[in-house]
């Protein structure tokens, strides 16, 4: 108990003293976690949205001639050994016939003298509803083509290239702010410490001589650190949040928010994003710390 | 003023054999044999570069030596480490003859730092702190900026923190070099007093004045080496 009032007493002191570079770090961290999080928002709003789009999402490969039961095992046997499909349904000429009728509704009569098997039997390949198989539909198609007795296959194959594109790009571009938000974290804090630790050499070293264990002195900067972590990212995210209801806003009714449903983070994103904001302030602090401990 | 002669025959600091010197041939300390009992107080003399500092430096463990061994507390310095190291620096009080203190900060937080790092209770601070102040006449400075004290106020101050946290063993480097006659008095008052206590105190001094009635043993170093030993009077 007395250990910590001493080094939350320490804590204070040295915010009160370096608060100017503090404020930077603080800002730097704030910024480091508003870009990061802006692109992730979008990337799992995309993700969250190709889940939707994807509900109609099949692929339809038409077949020279119906599968007998045999031939329908070995098709599902080689549809799911290059993916997880939610589902396979094989549809005979008969039930292709059938099911145009049944479209055709009050006007089905202009089939009369068509005879029963003149539509291609087929097979509807529903792929899982996540980002990895929405990107591989296109692999997928070149692959079932090459099944022997396909005719075709036929999926939404321009929208699906565009939207794997621009899934595509954004990952790249949540990675690469993912990066930046640990470099200049890490980077800042550690810095910033570096300079404090500069600044009260001779403290430091006195704290030393008079008595003062490793975790007395280390123990405040690691408080700085926790806080730089929790303040720094709950302030970008907040700032954030702001920028959200601006745009639900300014840019709701019909449109891409629409199509979209743009959300914000779960409470568990919102944790996840902090913590791991205050484990990178904490280490770049510790960091910091040991080295000049090891002196 | 009467002074404490210990009969216990516990060491408090052992050197056998110690040597130091700095690069690139400086010979500051050569063969130094010496054991100090617990609760002794002890002089060590000699001009300036004679190897006092250096010798409280070693004791302290500031610096290690280039051989040797030395034993403080019964602990061989060469082997303590992180917070064993620490709790028996808590023990000892250091006066540095450069005060080491930290001159934006006010007295009395310079004399609290080596009461806080134990971990003492912020009322028990308070009040150890305004007794030292008072006892060294600086009760007026309580709340000064240490930069802007005087060279005598400094060194004063730098003592109050060595005798703070009421160590087992005090080191004291100089400590009548800035002071009047009648300051010198009370800085020995209190380091007696500290003795008196229980204290081994280690005082590196040339000022005659404070150890030429002693009934203390004293120590003359020469460049290094110890060229005599005054044996205390007995009681």
């Amino acid at each position: 108990m007395r250990f910590w009032f001493a080094v939350i007493r320490q804590a204070g002191r040295n915010l009160r003293q370096t608060w100017p570079s503090q404020l930077m770090t603080l800002l730097t961290v704030s910024l480091s976690v508003l870009i990061f999080a802006f692109f992730y928002l979008v990337y799992t709003n995309m993700i969250s949205s190709s889940e939707q789009l994807g509900d109609d999402l099949r692929l339809i490969i038409y077949l020279e001639d119906d599968p007998g039961p045999e031939m329908q095992e070995q098709l599902r046997r080689k549809i799911t050994n290059f993916d997880k499909v939610e589902d396979i349904i094989f549809i005979s000429k008969e039930q292709a016939y059938e099911k145009f009728a049944a479209q055709l509704g009050n006007n089905r009569d202009v089939l009369d003298d068509i005879p029963r098997d003149f539509l291609p039997a087929s097979v509807e390949v529903i792929p899982l509803k996540n980002l990895r198989s929405l990107n591989q539909i296109k692999l997928f198609s070149q692959y079932l083509s090459k099944l022997p007795g396909t005719l075709k296959v036929q999926y939404g194959q321009e929208w699906v290239e565009r939207f794997y594109y621009f899934t595509r790009l954004l990952s790249i571009v949540v990675f690469l702010s993912g990066s930046l938000l640990i470099l200049t974290t890490i980077f800042m804090v550690s810095y910033t410490i570096r300079l404090t630790i500069f600044g009260r050499q001779a403290e430091l070293e006195l704290l030393k001589l008079v008595g003062a264990t490793n975790n007395y002195i280390r123990t405040p900067f690691l408080i700085e650190g926790v806080l730089q972590g929790l303040i720094g990212s709950s302030l970008g995210l907040f700032s954030l949040f702001l920028l959200y209801q601006w745009i639900k806003r300014h840019f709701s009714g019909p449109g891409l928010l629409e199509l979209f449903s743009f959300t914000f983070f779960s409470p568990e994103a919102i944790i996840a994003i902090i913590v791991v904001s205050i484990f990178l302030t904490t280490a770049g602090s510790f960091s910091s710390m040991q080295k000049f401990l090891r002196i | 003023m009467t002074e404490n002669i210990p009969s216990a025959n516990d060491t408090m600091v052992e050197l056998i054999k110690v040597s130091k010197s700095y690069p690139p041939d400086i010979t500051a300390l050569a063969d130094i044999s010496l054991s100090i009992r617990t609760g002794e107080m002890f002089f060590m003399i000699g001009k300036s570069g004679a190897g006092k500092t250096t010798l409280l430096k070693l004791i302290s463990n500031m610096e290690p030596p280039n051989s040797g061994l030395i034993e403080v507390a019964g602990h061989d310095l060469r082997r303590l480490r992180g917070s064993k190291l620490a709790k028996l620096r808590q023990r000892i009080g250091v006066a540095y003859q450069d005060f080491k203190l930290l001159l934006d900060r006010t007295a009395a937080e310079n004399i609290a730092i080596s009461m806080e790092v134990s971990y003492k209770q912020p009322s028990q601070i308070q009040k150890r702190v305004k007794n030292l102040l008072e006892q060294l006449q600086l009760s007026d400075k309580h709340d000064t900026i240490t930069g802007e004290l005087s060279r005598g106020e400094q060194q004063r101050i730098t003592l109050a923190r060595a005798v703070a946290n009421s160590p087992t063993l005090l080191l004291v480097d100089e400590p009548t070099g800035n002071l009047d006659a009648e300051t010198t008095g009370r800085v020995m008052q209190l380091l007696v007093k500290a003795n008196n206590s229980g204290a081994t105190v280690i005082i590196a001094t040339h000022d005659e004045s404070i150890f030429k009635n002693t009934r203390h043993r004293i120590m003359e170093l020469q460049r290094g080496r110890m060229v005599s030993m005054k044996e205390a009077a007995a009681s």
